[in-house]
């Protein structure tokens, strides 16, 4: 089965891991965000945006790194191969953890990533102002990843997170949706 | 025939410019009200805690005068009365842990406590009610030293705030997540206990 096919595809690049220690990159990752909020004056809407788009420029470069470790031959059939594809091969050779895949709506254009482990938020505590509480998405960055990811490879989506354990919430989901996709003849819309 | 055996009464932790950052008492047991509640007032604890930072610094000038011990264990700081005994630990950043314990806080059953005698526990109950063993509070000091990393490790947590490098004071620590390892320590350690 494809699911099966993918797991192992990850477990495969995976143990070709290059070296660099994992609380190096936590802590570099935290520092950034407690910066952000420092520079932003605690204004976490904005440090949401700022992760985004710093996620977004990693995703347009992470993507072709992806193609070629996880030796991609093909477009993927669905979006929920797709989906397959990101959990158990992008996510387990970049962070080594795979996601659940889950609540997709019947028209299979959105499904939810949910993370029962999460190695950017390790040793976080979220700052006790009452507010990055309800507004800081912490882990901000992996939605940007994504959205730049897959719109490398022709697909629009949007990307947000709708519960995470550092809020007190009992999981962390990511909301995945397919917007369109972007069809290669046609030249890139002027914004 | 119930056994009394020594307990965590307080739990300290103290900042490079001797600048109280964490503070956790926990009750002991009193048998007269047949109740736990703590045996001494928060200021208490607090002038006990105080009391420890002399003999921290006469150890650390010993230690350093004969060449060893820069960070670790420092044992048995000084023995309060005959209930309460402060021991302490040091960083090498000159975090300091302090734990006092009390030598009759928590109640054993006398039935438990038999037992107790019957199995492999026996060592453990004879040892605990005759006193602490040396490196007893090695595993304390472990724990609290992890919980304190995980507590550097957090991005939101600025140490310079709590021990500014230069001059004197710095606030205390807030995090929850530190406060309840603190707790958990205090709540779980007996003699024995090898892992916290």
């Amino acid at each position: 089965m494809a699911s099966s096919k993918a797991s192992r595809l990850g477990e495969d690049r995976r143990t070709r891991m290059d070296k660099v220690n994992a609380e190096l990159v936590v802590l570099t990752y935290g520092t950034i965000v407690a910066q952000l909020c420092k520079d932003f004056d605690s204004d976490y809407v904005e440090v949401n945006k700022q992760l985004d788009k710093m996620g977004y420029n990693i995703g347009m470069r992470l993507i072709e790194d992806y193609l070629a470790k996880s030796n991609t031959v093909r477009r993927c059939s669905s979006f929920r191969e797709t989906a397959e594809m990101i959990a158990k091969v992008g996510f387990k050779i970049f962070l080594n953890i795979t996601p659940a895949i889950t609540n997709w709506t019947s028209d299979g254009k959105q499904f939810s990533l949910v993370f029962d482990e999460n190695p950017f938020a390790d040793f976080v505590e979220l700052p006790d102002d009452g507010r990055a509480q309800d507004e800081l998405w912490y882990s901000n960055i992996m939605c940007g990843v994504l959205r730049g990811a897959l719109e490398m490879v022709q697909m629009q989506v949007e990307a947000h997170f709708v519960s995470d354990v550092l809020r007190g919430n009992d999981t962390t989901e990511m909301r995945i949706s397919l917007i369109r996709y972007i069809d290669d003849e046609l030249p890139p819309e002027d914004d | 025939m119930a056994t009394a055996i020594p307990s965590i009464a307080c739990i300290g932790v103290i900042g490079r410019n001797n600048n109280p950052l964490h503070t956790s008492i926990f009750p002991s047991y009193d048998p007269s009200t047949n109740s736990y509640r703590p045996v001494r007032t928060p200021l208490q604890f607090s002038l006990i805690l105080s009391s420890t930072l002399d003999v921290f610094e006469l150890r650390s000038r010993q230690n350093a005068a004969a060449g060893v011990g820069l960070t670790g264990d420092f044992g048995l700081l000084h023995a309060v009365d005959d209930r309460l005994a402060a021991y302490g630990f040091e960083t090498n950043t000159g975090t300091r842990f302090v734990v006092i314990v009390d030598m009759r806080g928590r109640r054993i059953d006398g039935t438990v406590a038999a037992g107790l005698a019957d199995g492999r526990d026996s060592k453990r109950i004879a040892g605990a009610a005759a006193g602490l063993r040396e490196g007893e509070m090695r595993p304390v000091f472990k724990a609290m030293q992890t919980a304190y990393i995980r507590l550097m490790q957090n991005p939101f947590f600025e140490p310079d705030e709590h021990s500014p490098p230069a001059g004197h004071g710095g606030k205390k620590i807030t995090s929850r997540k530190f406060a309840g390892d603190m707790r958990r320590i205090g709540e779980n350690w007996m003699p024995g206990v090898t892992n916290l």
